[in-house]
């Protein structure tokens, strides 16, 4: 069952790439309505997980993982049906399928720790899971831009020339996607600040929440990519950098949006690891 | 049986002054179809006029004898002399009359292969005859399939992808980085003719204002009511070139106009992209200001080259439009060939159905003293008894694929059944090859 979303996953990359090479409307619908069915099925698998368990499952990096997939499928076909543009599904469903293999290879089901009974932690989590899905688009969009930009300057209209959207129209989708996420990656460091600095947080003898630091690798790196999106933001509004300087940098924001999400979980922080 | 004739002229046959004489749109196109319609032996009639050809799409009952009726209506309408038209005028019959309209629609059998307005062109003929029900079943049937032909090759193919000349290459560059160019201020240097042109589809895409500069003021004032643009003095334009965001030269300037020097302090000034359009020979842009982040340089050599890789792609879609047109006609000579033995089984099937009531009349008596319910039964199992009988035949016939054996096989149902000759069944077959809900034809009027 939990392989479901994975199959469908890749079912829907291989339905995108055949869109982006035939760009026949069939093929489009059929990747569309692929990707739709893989979001639901892995609605369903999380919610049997739901019943499974008592509460959401996005505790640990597994379930964080897999939560993030899920948010990202969905914030790609809200994209994709208020723009109609599907071209960014070649490389979005691609990141799906090959994140969605952690959560189907790792089908452990994890109690979550009283500890984390507070609703400040799922308001934690869940935004920051969503912010990290915008930084995803984001950086799918910098990554179209970019390839748009060096056809239309190398004067060579191919592949890309003909499938996306205009440039302006990226930049300005890249800022939307990287405000979002900027707001709610604030709000989550914020709310898990307030959540760690708790007095029973704070008192608590496991060592996982004891570990709770600004040095700790996981929480350091967090600061790390509000610093570069904050700086995507500044930088646009004090210097003009936008177009393919915006594009860079969310790229290397959620290239540091991965490293935290995937190996710092599972191997270097001693405190978010539960 | 019906046939569907086609007679025209284009621009592959006739010189553009003989189109030019030719032209029913000229008269409007309602007294062309009424006049072809009082032609005795002309069923549904639909007329295609453009700059680029003349056609008339009919049925009638006998192809030949149509074919000229529609040769001389052509030179009696126009009041032109047969010799002068009928070298020019080509005649097409049932599925190559349809593969014509097809190619047609297409845009395969245009000037500028791939040309999207032929398709609209094409609706509106149709929806002129339509709208007056000169159309029936049969030309209501043709023309949805070539609009859906159109529609196919537009959305399945890149036969009508790519500007084909320098002036829209450009305008569909600027759309490419700037999306909407709406809010747009295009800043015109030079009164080139190239210019003019790049001007004018700005102008149609709704920028907001096109400005106008030239060494010559008169230059700059006749573009200027030309495109709708505001003319600013020769002195001005690199300020103004702050507040631009397409920028088109087009001078007969020996040196460059615009140096690095003056596109960087222009592009540092203002947030967002930089395109400009050097049309000039020799350039009047230094090359290097290409280089700059967000500037988009493009000469005319460079818009020439795209403008060539897009006819060549083009080219390559041919085949493919080809095969969807060669698709859609199997489609539809399927169709057109099943109508044909459509009176056929009509005949067989009121035949049955005859036989099955005066059986049941005839054992009447006998089965008087059933329950009302069982007499329903009784009817209901005789019925799918003939239905049953009839489903293989009607199959059958309808698979024919070759005129010849269809016209056999009615034949020989006609004379094993000994069923009623076509004609008193024809109403019937016209009953039933209107799609519902179309109108159906307006009599003709004597």
């Amino acid at each position: 069952m939990s392989f479901l979303p994975l199959l469908l996953y890749l079912a829907a990359a291989a339905a995108y790439a055949v869109h982006f090479t035939t760009r026949t409307r069939t093929s489009g619908r059929a990747a569309t309505t692929t990707l739709v069915g893989a979001a639901m099925a892995h609605t369903f698998v999380i919610g049997m997980r739901t019943v499974q368990v008592g509460s959401v499952p996005f505790t640990g990096s597994t379930g964080a993982i897999s939560a993030f997939v899920w948010l990202l499928a969905l914030a790609y076909l809200y994209t994709e049906m208020t723009t109609d543009e599907r071209a960014m599904g070649v490389f979005i469903a691609p990141l799906l399928a090959v994140m969605q293999l952690i959560p189907s290879l790792d089908t452990r089901v994890v109690q979550r720790p009283a500890v984390l009974h507070s609703p400040l932690f799922g308001v934690h989590v869940s935004s920051l899971l969503f912010a990290y899905a915008s930084f995803a688009l984001a950086c799918v969009i910098g990554i179209t831009y970019v390839l748009l930009f060096k056809e239309i300057k190398a004067k060579h209209l191919g592949v890309f020339y003909a499938r996306l959207p205009s440039l302006e129209v990226l930049d300005a989708m890249n800022l939307r996607a990287v405000t979002i996420g900027w707001v709610f990656l604030t709000l989550g460091v914020i709310v898990g600040a307030v959540w760690a600095s708790q007095e029973e947080i704070r008192t608590a003898v496991d060592p996982r929440l004891r570990a709770m630091s600004l040095f700790d690798p996981k929480i350091f790196i967090a600061l790390i990519c509000w610093l570069v999106y904050s700086f995507e933001l500044a930088a646009r509004r004090a210097l003009g950098w936008r177009g393919r300087r915006a594009a860079w940098l969310s790229g290397i924001g959620f290239a540091i949006v991965l490293l935290n999400l995937v190996p710092v979980s599972y191997f270097l922080t001693r405190s978010h690891n539960f | 049986m019906t046939h569907l004739v086609l007679v025209g002229v284009s621009h592959h046959t006739a010189p553009v002054d003989l189109r030019e004489r030719v032209d029913f749109s000229r008269r409007g196109l309602p007294a062309a179809l009424t006049a072809l319609s009082e032609r005795p032996d002309i069923g549904e009639a639909v007329v295609l006029s453009t700059c680029n050809r003349a056609e008339l799409y009919v049925t009638c009952a006998d192809p030949l004898q149509g074919a000229r009726a529609l040769g001389a209506f052509i030179c009696a309408y126009h009041e032109l002399p047969p010799a002068l038209v009928q070298p020019h005028v080509y005649e097409m019959v049932d599925e190559a009359a349809a593969r014509h309209l097809f190619r047609v629609a297409a845009g395969l059998d245009s000037l500028v292969v791939g040309e999207p307005q032929i398709l609209g062109q094409v609706k509106d003929a149709y929806s002129e005859a339509a709208e007056r029900h000169f159309t029936g079943g049969s030309l209501n049937r043709l023309f949805h399939t070539a609009f859906t032909v159109g529609k196919r090759v537009r959305s399945e193919t890149g036969l009508g992808e790519g500007a084909v000349s320098v002036s829209y290459a450009a305008v569909s560059l600027a759309r490419k980085i700037f999306g909407s160019l709406k809010e747009l201020t295009v800043l015109v240097i030079g009164a080139g003719e190239m210019g003019e042109l790049t001007a004018k589809h700005l102008q149609a895409q709704q920028v907001r204002r096109i400005f106008v500069a030239s060494r010559t003021a008169a230059h700059a004032e006749l573009l200027a009511n030309q495109v709708g643009g505001i003319v600013i003095a020769w002195q001005d334009f690199p300020n103004v070139l702050r507040s631009s965001d397409i920028v088109i030269t087009a001078t007969g300037s020996q040196d460059p106009i615009l140096s690095r020097a003056h596109v960087e302090a222009a592009a540092r000034a203002r947030r967002h992209p930089l395109f400009l359009i050097d049309i000039a020979v020799p350039r009047d842009v230094e090359a290097s200001a290409g280089d700059l982040e967000q500037v988009f340089l493009y000469n005319v050599d460079d818009l020439q080259t795209i403008v060539n890789e897009n006819l060549a792609r083009r080219a390559a879609e041919v085949s493919r439009a080809e095969g969807i047109v060669a698709d859609e006609v199997r489609h539809f000579v399927a169709w057109w060939r099943s109508r044909e033995v459509i009176p056929t089984m009509v005949a067989l099937r009121k035949r049955f159905e005859s036989i099955r009531r005066s059986e049941l009349e005839r054992l009447e008596p006998k089965i008087a003293n059933l329950t009302p319910d069982a007499r329903a039964r009784v009817d209901e199992i005789t019925r799918l008894i003939v239905e049953k009988l009839l489903l293989t035949p009607t199959e059958q016939l309808k698979s024919v694929a070759d005129q010849e054996t269809a016209a056999a096989y009615s034949d020989a149902l006609s004379r094993l059944f000994s069923l009623a000759p076509p004609e008193s069944v024809d109403e019937e077959r016209s009953r039933v090859a209107v799609p519902a809900g179309k109108p159906p034809k307006r009599p003709v009027e004597p």
